[in-house]
């Protein structure tokens, strides 16, 4: 198990070089620079202003060069400084990373319970109403697009019936101790997490659904409820144990388009994470601070994998057998 | 004589009653109450930074305004009032200007504003970093006592230049003693900003919203009255036009939600569409032509393109009429310098066909010429613009290569490559012309790099003169007729083709009262808001 987790962890390595390389290339190929954007908001039109803005940014170098000083800052775990915000990377991110976190762990908790019980209980009541009503609801928020169902969400739950603020983290100037403070948070956190969290629990009930039905038709349920074991038990305890690998691996592949969701859903819910934080650093070309948050991205993504393939391991003896 | 009739008597009672009971609710209606919080928003982006001392754009011009003053400001009937200076006032031969400055007037950190602060704003921010061009004629600027300042200059000032200066986004003022030996532009102290404003940031928290609390040393005794400024972000105006109706905004700034919801937020009176605030921060859209391109080189062929136009069609289709169509190079909103007196362009294809045929580009092989149309990508508006733009010129048989690069793109491609031919871009400048307004046109406008500058490197000594002249006539009259000549030699050379002046709207609250009475609202201190509830 150890040697796993330490294997894991190295094949983290080469991937952050290669995220790092790769949008350094990427961004520096896209047309317009960070110092294009900074000097017309600047309005600068001194000549002699303009070279030393350049100089300052550090544009006035080869790209090679400042990909090398890029890769070399990494490797002493700082990640540049951002002029256009004006503070260092690391800070910046750190500073939003949390409220992506918690997001994203909401909603993929959201996604699971309802995908996973919505796939369960369509296997269980196969060709039913409540099968259709599922595979109905499944197509519904899977084709609806995440802004589209946030902005319908916060009309209704929100404008219509005030039961949820519209956006934020937390509501501005309050102060009701930390049990307070943390109820505040989740109560901001319904909509942004459900809307976030519903495409990926249609795509878990109709996986779980599948799953389900294929592990029903195995011998060992058949004996199981031959053996006298009651109806709830074997979904419970055998079928849904082994239905539920697909779902695992899928939520390894999943964790980094829910970081690429966040970015829409925090924009509707204004809520402050690092999803705006990125599309405002693509859109200005500003290169630290996009190459941080892909790389703490990435970091994420990857640590989270290894972790569900540690669960993997956990839940299918048959691989810890190899 | 005419008889009064006891019906006559009882009208006449009830009208004086009427209004003695209506003219002291107003007079209860316009009495400040303090207290309460406001929260706001506005069309845009989170800024990168609370403070961006040499711009930084709208975001940051608006979350510093709170916290930063300037030594004037610019009411929205274009009267300078006094901030930080009680007076501005210019010697005979206007070489030099003396500055009073307003007494006892502290630093949110407790230290006392003086006229060395005013010095080292003017020769070591002012000039070289935020005024640029401006104060390029600025020789020294002395403290001749703590509250009096002397600046003197290479050549006449105008004294609405300087004035415009003064209390434009050039115009704030940072404390010395905080920034003197750093680097302005990138000291720590910009993302926490201190001044004299009526508002201290209390808290940012990056993608939600900053919190600012009042200045109880606040140099304007009873200012401000709001407890409390919050402004937030949110990066879907769809999003914000539900905040206000579940009432978690008050007011918004610079078309905060989509112009179609206009109407339908402000039906029930909770809430009012406000346009009056954005004359000295003056939007245009443009249609600019590249003239290192042979084909727009002839002033005929910029005409013609003109009045192949319909700028009613893009005022009333594109911005559901909350822009007006463009009637020379100088918004409508700017009652000083704008004229009507400039050549008219009326949508007239068959006229625009018949010129580009006089021009030497008559249709051949069922095409004039093609072009590439690059429509820069920072307003929505811009990109149903370059679909329109395409199709009224395809109507002339012109064949348009039409691309909408995003903000980055277009920057580099419209301001640094000049890789366009045709570029639908915006203009936009404050009430005073010069060198925001001029420098689309004038030869020193064009800087390689610079953006909102003269990208179509139009050039004409005639009209370089006429702009050098604005710059040192003093007489103001003659200064007035001197812009209003720029603006007729500029519309009638049409390098740029002024297609419509934006109309920008705040969104506030009924009971949200005394805004928008500056000429640059949303770059103002909000100290005189109030909240009727």
């Amino acid at each position: 198990m150890r040697r796993i987790i330490i294997r894991r962890l190295l094949q983290i390595i080469p991937l952050i070089l290669g995220v790092i390389v790769l949008n350094f290339m990427l961004i520096h190929l896209a047309p317009g620079s960070l110092f294009d954007v900074m000097t017309s908001e600047q309005q600068v039109t001194d000549p002699a202003m303009l070279d030393q803005l350049r100089h300052t940014y550090g544009v006035d170098q080869p790209t090679s060069v400042q990909l090398a000083k890029y890769i070399w800052s990494v490797m002493r775990l700082d990640l540049g400084f951002s002029y256009r915000q004006n503070a260092p990377v690391l800070d910046v991110i750190l500073e939003q990373l949390p409220s992506t976190v918690i997001l994203m762990l909401s909603a993929t908790g959201i996604a699971l319970l309802v995908g996973i019980t919505a796939g369960v209980l369509a296997s269980v009541k196969v060709n039913t109403i409540w099968d259709n009503l599922i595979s109905l609801g499944a197509v519904f928020f899977f084709a609806a697009p995440s802004f589209w169902l946030g902005i319908m969400m916060t009309v209704l739950f929100a404008v219509k019936l005030g039961w949820f603020p519209v956006g934020g983290m937390r509501t501005i100037g309050s102060d009701q101790g930390t049990f307070g403070d943390a109820l505040d948070v989740m109560h901001h956190l319904v909509l942004p997490a459900t809307a976030l969290g519903l495409f990926y629990a249609a795509t878990y009930a109709r996986v779980m659904r599948a799953s389900m039905l294929e592990v029903f038709r195995l011998d060992f349920v058949r004996t199981a409820r031959a053996k006298g074991l009651s109806r709830s038990r074997v979904v419970i305890s055998h079928v849904m144990r082994n239905a539920l690998l697909p779902i695992v691996t899928l939520l390894g592949l999943q964790l980094g388009t829910i970081l690429g969701g966040s970015v829409v859903i925090e924009a509707v819910f204004s809520w402050p994470g690092i999803g705006s934080l990125l599309f405002d650093s693509v859109m200005s070309r500003n290169f630290p601070m996009v190459l941080g948050v892909l790389v703490l991205g990435s970091l994420l993504v990857a640590v989270s994998n290894a972790a569900v393939d540690l669960i993997y391991l956990r839940l299918d003896p048959r691989i810890r057998a190899r | 004589m005419s008889r009064f009739s006891r019906r006559d008597f009882l009208l006449t009672t009830a009208g004086v009653v009427l209004a003695s009971r209506l003219g002291s609710s107003a007079a209860l209606a316009a009495t400040p109450k303090r207290g309460g919080t406001l929260i706001g928003t506005w069309g845009g982006f989170e800024p990168q930074s609370l403070f961006v001392p040499a711009g930084g754009g709208s975001s940051p011009y608006f979350t510093s305004t709170k916290v930063v003053e300037r030594l004037l400001r610019l009411t929205v009937d274009l009267k300078f009032e006094p901030v930080l200076a009680l007076s501005v006032t210019p010697a005979p031969d206007f070489r030099s200007y003396t500055i009073k400055l307003r007494d006892k007037v502290t630093w949110h950190d407790g230290k006392p504003f003086s006229a060395d602060d005013v010095v080292f704003n003017a020769m070591e921010y002012w000039k070289p970093i935020s005024a640029g061009v401006s104060l390029v004629t600025l020789e020294a600027a002395e403290a001749v006592d703590p509250l009096t300042v002397v600046l003197k200059f290479k050549a006449p000032v105008p004294e609405f230049f300087l004035k415009s200066v003064l209390s434009g986004k050039a115009g704030l003022v940072i404390p010395k003693h905080i920034y003197a030996g750093s680097n302005i532009i990138t000291n720590p102290i910009n993302n926490t900003p201190i001044g004299t404003g009526p508002f201290k940031v209390k808290e940012w928290v990056r993608g939600s919203h900053v919190e600012y609390a009042r200045n109880e040393s606040y140099w304007n005794p009873g200012l401000p009255y709001l407890d409390k400024l919050v402004i937030r972000w949110w990066r879907d105006p769809a999003s914000r036009s539900a905040a206000f109706e579940a009432g978690q905004l008050d007011i918004g700034t610079f078309n905060p939600i989509p112009y179609p919801e206009i109407a339908r937020l402000t039906a029930g009176g909770k809430f009012i569409a406000e346009t009056k605030g954005y004359a000295n921060s003056a939007w245009i859209a443009t249609v600019e032509f590249n003239q290192r391109r042979e084909i727009f080189k002839k002033r005929e062929v910029r005409q013609a393109l003109m009045m192949a136009i319909d700028r009613e069609f893009i005022s009333e289709t594109i911005f559901f009429g909350r822009a007006k169509p463009s009637v020379g190079v100088v918004h409508n909103s700017n009652s000083i310098f704008f004229t009507k007196d400039v050549q008219a362009y009326p949508f007239d294809v068959k006229k625009a066909a018949s010129m580009l045929d006089a021009a030497g580009y008559p249709v051949k092989g069922g095409s004039r010429f093609k072009l590439s149309l690059v429509s820069a990508g920072w307003f929505e508006e811009n990109v149903k613009m370059g679909q329109y733009v395409k199709q009224a010129f395809e109507d002339l048989d012109i064949t348009v290569d039409l691309a909408v690069p995003d903000r980055a793109t277009s920057l580099k491609r419209i301001y640094t490559d000049y890789d366009y031919d045709v570029a639908i871009s915006n203009n936009t400048g404050g009430v005073e012309l010069v060198p925001t307004t001029t420098q689309y046109y004038t030869t020193d406008g064009i800087v390689k790099g610079a953006a909102f500058r003269n990208a179509t490197g139009y050039s004409n000594p005639e009209l370089d003169k006429i702009v050098a002249s604005m710059t040192v006539e003093t007489d103001e009259p003659k200064r007035i007729a001197l812009a209003k000549e720029f603006d007729r030699l500029a519309t009638s050379e049409a390098p740029i083709l002024p297609m419509v002046d934006l109309e920008p709207v705040t969104i506030v609250r009924s009971d949200v009262r005394d805004h928008s009475k500056t000429a640059d609202f949303m770059g103002e201190s909000w100290a005189e808001l109030w909240l009727d509830r």
